[in-house]
């Protein structure tokens, strides 16, 4: 375009620039700024980009011990908590009456129990009408009471009845 | 006369590529994948993450119901209590090292649980993992205050 513009003028090299500047303002077409619809456009697909990475799911570690595997613990050693169908919760340290407790002073019964008696171990009994939350929620206060080590069991009939008893 | 023309470079393609990966991202992105089986999952403090492949994962929905499958929950089968050591050895079998993930919804019954880590007990699968969502609090804080 602007060598066919400058070949007509017959002045191949020189000042040529006002004679350029003609043809251009007569010819060119309408040109559109596409730069901030670009701007626009890598944004939005750089802000997609980042959201699709999934949220990867949490999850917490368990390690059963073998199957079979027999410990032999003293009685005093054992606290035993108990979750019953309705969710309320007992608990007994060793030979001790059983006793109703609640959430809020498991973690200091805990923490107690393990002040008092370096060998603790504790023992879960969750009845099998209780609800999966129910234990995951039992571990996690056991874990913050640095309580690596217990037993999750279901209830057996005789617990049962001991619990009733109570109520 | 060449050399003083602007350098003009034609941005056409690359746009229509740009707007073509937009459409893609838009169209495939999905903020929660579906799941074959809806489950509620328990809150716990814990903070390790679920590998994102190679893993069997066992969904117990607020029913009981036990389901296996794969990370993608494409080849998702329905287990009854009688089959279900028999599909978590074959699935073990099939693929040794993969890690054993248990998505339990909080409303399901602790018997069914139990009934599920027997089984994987028995199939010789001592380490697993359960999924959970991250609580902000300790459990005991959050059941004491309802």
């Amino acid at each position: 375009m602007a060598e066919v513009a400058a070949a007509e003028t017959g002045k191949p090299s020189a000042p040529g620039r006002g004679v350029l500047g003609r043809v251009k303002k007569k010819r060119v077409g309408i040109r559109i700024d596409m730069t901030p619809m670009v701007d626009v456009a890598f944004l939005l697909l750089i802000f997609f980009m980042v959201t699709t990475v999934f949220r990867r799911p949490l999850a917490m570690e368990v390690n059963l011990p073998e199957p079979g595997a027999k410990v032999e613990v003293p009685e005093s050693n054992v606290m035993t908590i108990y979750i019953d169908r309705d969710e309320s919760m007992y608990y007994k340290v060793g030979k001790n009456p059983i006793e109703p407790i609640t959430w809020a002073e498991l973690t200091p019964t805990l923490r107690a129990g393990a002040d008092a008696n370096p060998d603790l171990i504790v023992l879960v009994k969750i009845s099998r009408e209780a609800r999966y939350e129910d234990m995951v929620d039992m571990m996690d206060t056991l874990e913050d009471a640095r309580m690596e080590r217990f037993s999750l069991i279901p209830m057996k009939e005789r617990d049962e009845q001991a619990l009733e008893e109570l109520k | 006369m060449a050399r003083r023309t602007r350098v003009r470079i034609d941005m056409t393609p690359m746009v229509d590529v740009a707007f073509l990966l937009l459409i893609f991202f838009m169209s495939t992105t999905q903020f929660k994948p579906p799941e074959p089986v809806a489950v509620t999952l328990p809150f716990s403090q814990s903070e390790i993450h679920v590998p994102e492949t190679g893993t069997i994962i066992l969904t117990v929905n607020q029913t009981g119901q036990v389901f296996i499958s794969s990370e993608r929950g494409t080849d998702i089968q329905e287990l009854s209590p009688d089959n279900l050591l028999e599909a978590i050895v074959a699935w073990r079998t099939r693929n040794p090292g993969a890690v054993v993930v248990v998505k339990g919804d909080r409303d399901a019954a602790f018997g069914a649980m139990v009934d599920l880590m027997d089984a994987l007990a028995d199939a010789k699968t001592l380490r697993f993992n359960l999924m959970t969502d991250l609580a902000k609090k300790p459990a005991s804080e959050r059941r004491a205050a309802g």
